[in-house]
């Protein structure tokens, strides 16, 4: 089934003074490996990791995550 | 490395040093049929120990190198993976206990279904760390 989860995440943390992923997982109780995982498109966070995350950037929850519905799906 | 990825190698390595061995031996030296049979109690009883030596020595080895992340919990990737696994090693597990429980008792009988129970247990254990390295190394969750 096609669709995918994408997400900027890595650009965020750039403007924010490039702040780490260990940083931005222990903001949100995830580990840094997680964080990765999710950047990388390869882990679909659960709704409440995914407002955590959009609340330490102080964005909405649609300018972190999109949906792309013609994106092959990463996740196996 | 994530932490319980290194817990799932160690956990992998300790069955592949201790039961690889005992299981072979087992095999080469089916256990007579004498009850109770107490030099095939004391191999058991050895391999079980080791095993748990190994683990405890291992786990203290991993805190001590890795004393952040060991006081991490699990997080809910973490969670994720380990039900996953739990599943495929649910279903080895089960297949287990219908031989082990329901056909063996008619062919079989001592020491040859004690062993094949514990060698499905182990094979379950092993199927659940390699799922657990396999969903790290590959990044699911």
């Amino acid at each position: 089934m096609n669709g995918a989860i994408s997400n900027n995440i890595r650009t965020l943390r750039f403007m924010h003074g490039e702040m780490s992923q260990a940083e931005l997982g222990l903001r949100i109780g995830l580990t840094r490996q997680t964080i990765a995982a999710i950047e990388a498109g390869k882990y679909a966070p659960s709704l409440e990791a995914a407002f955590r995350i959009a609340d330490v950037f102080n964005v909405s929850l649609a300018e972190v995550f999109q949906w792309d519905a013609s994106a092959p799906n990463s996740q196996a | 490395m994530p932490y319980r990825e290194k817990t799932a190698w160690l956990s992998l390595l300790a069955m592949a040093m201790v039961f690889i061995p005992y299981f072979t031996w087992a095999t080469l030296h089916p256990p007579g049929p004498e009850i109770p049979n107490l030099s095939q109690m004391a191999i058991y009883a050895c391999a079980s120990l080791s095993w748990a030596v190994i683990l405890g020595i291992g786990h203290l080895l991993l805190r001590w190198s890795s004393p952040f992340e060991a006081k991490l919990s699990m997080d809910e990737r973490d969670i994720a993976i380990a039900h996953k696994a739990r599943g495929y090693a649910y279903g080895v597990l089960i297949t287990g206990m219908i031989l082990v429980g329901g056909v063996m008792p008619f062919t079989n009988g001592g020491w040859e279904i004690a062993n094949t129970a514990f060698f499905m247990i182990v094979l379950a254990e092993c199927v659940f760390y390699a799922n657990v390295v396999r969903s790290y190394r590959r990044q699911l969750g």
